[in-house]
């Protein structure tokens, strides 16, 4: 569905990603693992195509000089030259790191914004799907996106790069930040959306853990090289890949 | 994989002159002194010799006011990309100046030069005392604050009619000769240009930076950023009253005309196209800003048009600034190299 090959991205200099290739298919949840400055974060922007913005601003800036070159096909649609607005009209959506919410609207202005591509009818039966994944945003519905807490800004994040109907959902560090109660439990909402909505999903996590029980597939980025790649059952047996993200 | 040995991408590295002169080294050879100096020269010796080779009267006084505008710039561009403070009070600070200097000289008596050095000091913290009130607000107040204050004095001293009112306060003494006048204000222009980069750099300067920054995090090392906020007001406001002295004697009047807002914008103008945050590109964008303003005259009207479509042009496709891009083909080599 999603197939990236010999991406790679230099920040200036700096060797970002170095020769990746990542697929995605039909229906899948797709993991990828890294430590910090492994490139997880410049992957989903170069999927995304926010990385040709940030490439703009940089330039016009007079600041580092972005390169970005490899291939990004989407159901046969060579997708690299596209601008994140029109990938996202394609239906690759990213739900960002940190989650980027709208601070100063609240929980449904914050969805209703993230529903601008989708018709009315998709937008209403999208928001009362959010509602149904996840019911702790239903008592929030007038809270402004400031005031939630970590989780229930994530369960937001995710809920508002649903209503854009994305084909697949580019995930950044979900997690981050969250208790483990209420990782399992995005990760199981994670897992419903993809079995109900048949979307694929991308998502990246530092650690794998409470990722690995809902993934089909998985990369491993080091130094921004994609240096193993499996099924779930096959990094489980590898005894590096369980000490280095499983911590076990 | 399909992926390119065919492709190529610009890489920029730093000149090895640059790399070497870093250190200590630069002693070692003449071409790398040069190298070093060679920027600082071309200003330095470009403003002071500029009066010389321009023999006419008109254009030697351009060049006066080329260096008030770019001290205003200085001003500025200290505040607003090393602070982090947006001020659009320029004219506050130079009306504040010269009325200040005006009335020390006609009323007090006060010979020219001692006038405005004593202007600069008091206008200094009369400023920042008026700006004091919102400093601890982050955001758009400053800017909207220091915005009034020029309005309001304008208004106020026409309609009390104090400080001579519409008419000014005229009869102010020049400074004691013709090139002493030139060569005051150029040499001040230096003195604070190249002071103010040594301040940037000192360990007040990286307060002040990491004040824009973050200024939480400041407020969490035990620092209280308003009296650093307060201080920067201070210098910045000093040399804008600064400007301000020097411009009412060249004139040898004060008038409401001291706080036209053509003291807050064009500064600002200046810092788009020098390069903001540079210091020294502020003053260029003043060197190209003001002459050109001049020589638009013969347009009339029109003149205002060039000049808006001029700045346009730069925004839009060089809004890096001068300044940031000589810097980097200066310092910094390009080529092709295979990925």
């Amino acid at each position: 569905m999603l197939e990236a090959t010999g991406l790679m991205v230099f920040y200036e200099n700096m060797l970002a990603l170095n020769n990746v290739s990542i697929r995605c298919g039909e229906n899948q949840i797709v993991g990828v693992f890294g430590a910090n400055s492994a490139g997880k974060s410049t992957l989903m922007y170069a999927l995304s195509g926010i990385m040709l913005d940030i490439r703009k601003k940089e330039e016009m800036a007079g600041g580092e000089r972005i390169t970005l070159t490899g291939s990004i096909r989407y159901r046969d649609q060579e997708i690299m030259a596209s601008k994140s607005s029109r990938r996202a009209r394609l239906g690759i959506v990213l739900c960002p790191e940190r989650r980027r919410i709208f601070k100063e609207c609240s929980v449904l202005e914050n969805l209703k914004i993230g529903g601008y591509l989708a018709t009315a009818a998709q937008a209403q039966e999208t928001l009362e799907y959010v509602f149904k994944v996840f019911p702790a945003l239903t008592k929030l519905k007038s809270r402004l996106g400031g005031f939630l807490s970590g989780g229930e800004q994530q369960m937001l994040a995710i809920g508002r790069a649903l209503m854009a109907q994305p084909k697949i959902l580019l995930l950044d560090e979900p997690l981050l930040g969250l208790s483990p109660l209420m990782q399992a439990m995005l990760m199981h909402a994670t897992r419903e959306i993809r079995d109900e909505r048949k979307i694929s999903i991308i998502i990246t996590e530092q650690y794998a853990r409470p990722v690995i029980p809902i993934i089909n597939y998985a990369f491993i980025l080091e130094n921004g090289s994609a240096v193993l790649e499996g099924t779930r059952e096959e990094l489980m047996n590898n005894p590096d890949v369980r000490s280095a993200y499983f911590g076990i | 994989m399909t992926t390119g040995t065919h492709q190529r991408r610009k890489e920029r590295i730093d000149r090895g002159i640059k790399v070497r002169t870093e250190g200590i080294y630069a002693l070692m050879s003449w071409r790398e002194l040069v190298y070093l100096i060679m920027p600082r020269f071309v200003i330095i010796v470009g403003l002071l010799v500029a009066p010389l080779m321009i023999p006419d009267m008109y254009w030697q006084r351009v060049i006066s006011i080329v260096c008030i505008y770019a001290l205003l710039a200085l001003s500025f561009d200290f505040l607003a990309h090393q602070v982090g403070l947006v001020s659009l009070g320029g004219a506050f600070f130079v009306g504040v100046g010269g009325y200040l200097s005006a009335v020390l000289n006609s009323v007090f008596g006060f010979a020219a030069l001692l006038s405005i050095a004593v202007a600069t000091l008091i206008g200094g913290i009369v400023c920042t005392l008026l700006l004091l009130p919102c400093l601890p607000l982050r955001g758009v107040y400053f800017a909207i604050v220091t915005l009034m204050y020029p309005l309001f004095m304008a208004r106020a001293i026409e309609a009390l009619d104090i400080l001579g009112g519409t008419d000014g306060i005229m009869g102010i003494d020049s400074l004691p000769s013709a090139w002493m006048e030139q060569y005051f204000i150029i040499g001040m222009l230096l003195l604070f240009l190249f002071g103010m980069r040594r301040l940037v750099n000192t360990d007040l300067g990286l307060v002040l930076r990491a004040v824009k920054d973050n200024d939480q995090a400041v407020r969490a090392s035990g620092m209280n950023i308003t009296s650093y906020k307060a201080l920067a007001v201070f210098i910045a406001s000093a040399i804008g009253c600064f400007a301000g002295a020097s411009l009412v004697h060249i004139y040898m009047w004060a008038g409401i005309s001291t706080f036209a807002l053509d003291f807050s914008v064009l500064p600002i103008a200046a810092t788009v196209i020098g390069g903001s945050g540079t210091l020294v590109g502020p003053v260029i964008g003043c060197l190209i800003l003001v002459p050109v303003s001049e020589l638009l005259r013969d347009f009339g009207t029109l003149r205002i048009v060039f000049y808006s479509l001029i700045l346009l042009a730069f925004v839009v496709f060089r809004s890096e600034g001068l300044m940031v891009y000589g810097q980097r083909k200066y310092h910094q080599i390009e080529r092709w190299k295979k990925i």
